[in-house]
């Protein structure tokens, strides 16, 4: 048995809705394969069938067409490989009559393998030791998503499968998953399949990663590799508009703002597509896909313009800029 | 396995409102019944007077421990306690697609074990209810005979022990094969409307059609001139699950000529293999269903 391939997924697809009006096809064709060891990010916009792909390797859904493979067994034929797998599916969901220990005891006695000492443990490591016996009915929804990781921790498993596992957290609670999540993967061990809408996150976090836009994977690659060569200018510019107008003609900018890599104060808000500066109000930051031997060139060019540069900072490309850039691409050529 | 079934019952007992609601108030009730009558006759000369008198008091027959231990089972075999059984049925079922947690469940077990244990479980805990019932109806009278001051009988004799414990085993074992029936049809319910009351309607409907199943079947019949449509009437499981108890408890099938078109009188047997072709099948057909299910 091959043991260094935790999920291998083959041409999976799926399609909703029998009747042809309401057919969506969620997944399409996607071929994955995860290593064990990694922790492997998952990332897409909303409805890129992320959650569905997740379910089929839990083997929740039926696929339309393909196979899914978790340790080089089929999860249709072979239900018990999911014993060695922990999942968070969606959203933590639990009975909300029964305490968080109950609720760990139920899941944990429907997989046959029950141990009260286990559950303790867990329940301390996810910090719900304290509110272990109240109500789930009265647990916040952080507290239900920790609930949920130490559910996926009960078997001890080997691989574990995570849909958005930060979602509801504040961010102190997650950078604390993150790390836990790290943990897991360098001194446990284990193997993390995870996806997520925080790309920060997946950057931060991640080996390797796929990104899936409508169904369909359309990067794949060690996060590293992605992000590349991927260098981009900031430069600080008087009239903006001209400026942009001048500069499109050799290369493209990027409309999302970043935080520039040197933080020269004041900061241009990452919300904004456009901070004006004090002193001079038609000054303002553009971002240009180009790398960093090209700053003297777009300098001078702009200079040639009758522009003014106030100031010029390389910065490597964000994976959340790269993402946002390839969905674009991807969008608009699955449009026309 | 065990383990397995634990988790069920930690699920229905823990449920305390659905589960406080829907079948612990039968025991419970009962209780309350024998309670509040026992307060009232022993505090009231008249009601004594009145429950003693000949006209207005329980006769004879009443007053036996052996009818009140049985006839708590005609409950569930009947319409009105089939469509009751519905509720608790179709939380447990239906809970787990209204709370999403089937997601959590289905990867650590297999599909067929989850829903036959869901149904095992059921049966238990319902059983279990009546069974606390008939033993609180039965003991409760005794006590109320002893306050009016009037017999109680049969006498606790070895013959009439084994006579009443053959009845009770049958009653049990036909108001089970009901709750199945009805459990079955909770469970088809929630599962194709992915909610608790999805299960309840369901149900209902169900239950109702397969009882009013013989005015529609009258109507066609009539219409094309064929009364032996209306055969199709004796399978139904209500009206089996009527003919079974009429056997038991008096000894002779549920006659009846209906609608002036056909005479129906069964055997025991033939409505024993009806019950239990329904029974097999609608399990059978429910863990077909839910294997198949994408559970999103
Ligand atoms: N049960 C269903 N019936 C019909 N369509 C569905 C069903 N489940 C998902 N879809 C559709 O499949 C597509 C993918 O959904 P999915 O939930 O996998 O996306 P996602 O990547 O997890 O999104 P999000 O980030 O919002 O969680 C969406 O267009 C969604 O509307
Ligand atoms: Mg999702």
């Amino acid at each position: 048995m091959s043991e260094t391939v935790a999920i291998r997924v083959e041409s999976l697809s799926k399609t909703f809705g029998r009747r042809k009006k309401r057919r969506v096809e969620a997944v399409k064709r996607i071929t994955l394969e995860v290593h064990t060891g990694q922790v492997y990010g998952f990332l897409g916009p909303n409805g890129a069938g992320k959650t569905t792909t997740i379910r089929m390797l839990l083997n929740l859904i039926h696929p339309t067409e393909g196979c899914a493979y978790i340790y080089g067994q089929n999860v249709q034929r072979n239900h018990s490989v999911l014993r060695r797998v922990g999942a968070i599916v969606e959203g933590a969901a639990f009975y909300n009559f029964l305490s968080g220990r109950r609720n760990l005891e139920v899941l944990a006695r429907t997989a046959n393998n029950y141990d009260p000492k286990r559950i303790t443990a867990l329940l301390e490591q996810v910090g719900l030791a304290g509110r272990a016996e109240h109500r789930v009915k009265g647990y916040s929804t952080g507290m239900k998503q920790r609930l949920g990781l130490a559910a996926a921790l009960l078997s001890s498993p080997d691989l574990l499968i995570l849909d958005e596992p930060t979602n509801g957290l504040d961010p102190s609670g997650m950078h604390e998953i993150r790390q836990f999540i790290r943990e897991l993967a360098d001194e446990h061990g284990k193997t993390v399949f995870l996806s997520s809408h925080l790309l920060s996150e997946v950057e931060q976090v991640c080996d390797r990663v796929a990104i899936i836009n409508l169904g369909e994977i359309v990067r794949e690659g060690a996060v590293t590799d992605l992000l590349e060569g991927k260098t981009q200018l900031r430069v600080e510019v008087s009239p903006a508009d001209k400026a942009a107008q001048v500069l499109q003609e050799h290369w493209s900018l990027s409309t999302t703002m970043t935080l520039p890599a040197i933080p020269s104060p004041p900061i241009p808000s990452p919300t904004t597509a456009a901070v004006k500066q004090p002193g001079n109000s038609n000054a303002r930051w553009l971002t240009v896909n180009a790398s960093h031997d090209d700053a003297p060139h777009i300098v001078r060019h702009l200079v040639n313009h009758d522009i003014d540069v106030f100031q010029i900072t390389s910065q490597r490309q964000s994976l959340e800029e790269y993402f946002l850039s390839v969905v674009r691409e991807e969008t608009e050529r699955a449009a026309g | 396995m065990l383990n397995l079934f634990q988790a069920e019952w930690i699920k229905i007992i823990g449920n305390r409102w659905a589960s406080g609601f829907l079948i612990w108030i039968f025991p419970v009730g009962a209780f309350g019944f024998i309670v509040i009558f026992g307060l009232i006759l022993a505090l009231s000369p008249v009601a004594r007077e009145n429950a003693r008198g000949d006209d207005t008091g329980p006769d004879a027959n009443t007053l036996q421990w052996t009818k009140q231990a049985l006839d708590v089972w005609d409950f569930p075999v009947g319409v009105m306690g089939r469509l009751i059984l519905l509720g608790l049925t179709s939380v447990v079922f239906g809970g787990e697609y209204q709370w999403q947690t089937w997601k959590n469940i289905v990867p650590r077990n297999k599909r067929i074990p989850l829903i036959l244990t869901k149904y095992c479980m059921l049966a238990l805990v319902i059983v279990l209810a009546f069974a606390l019932m008939s033993f609180i109806m039965a003991a409760g009278y005794g006590l109320l005979a002893r306050i009016v001051g009037v017999s109680y009988g049969p006498a606790l004799k070895g013959s009439v022990i084994v006579d009443f414990a053959g009845d009770y085993i049958q009653k049990a074992l036909l108001a089970l094969v009901a709750i199945i029936i009805s459990t079955a049809y909770a469970a088809l319910g929630t599962m194709i409307t992915h909610s608790i009351i999805g299960g309840v309607l369901v149900g209902m409907l169900l239950t109702y059609a397969e009882a009013l199943s013989a005015l529609g079947m009258a109507v066609i019949a009539h219409f094309l001139d064929q009364p032996v449509i209306l055969n199709l009437y004796r399978l139904t499981p209500g009206y089996n699950l009527q003919n079974v108890n009429e056997w038991l408890s008096h000894g002779q099938p549920d006659s009846a000529n209906l609608f002036d078109m056909l005479e129906v009188s069964d055997s025991l047997e033939f409505s024993a293999m009806a019950l239990a072709g329904w029974v097999i099948g609608l399990i059978a057909l429910s863990a077909y269903y839910f294997h198949r299910q994408d559970i999103t």
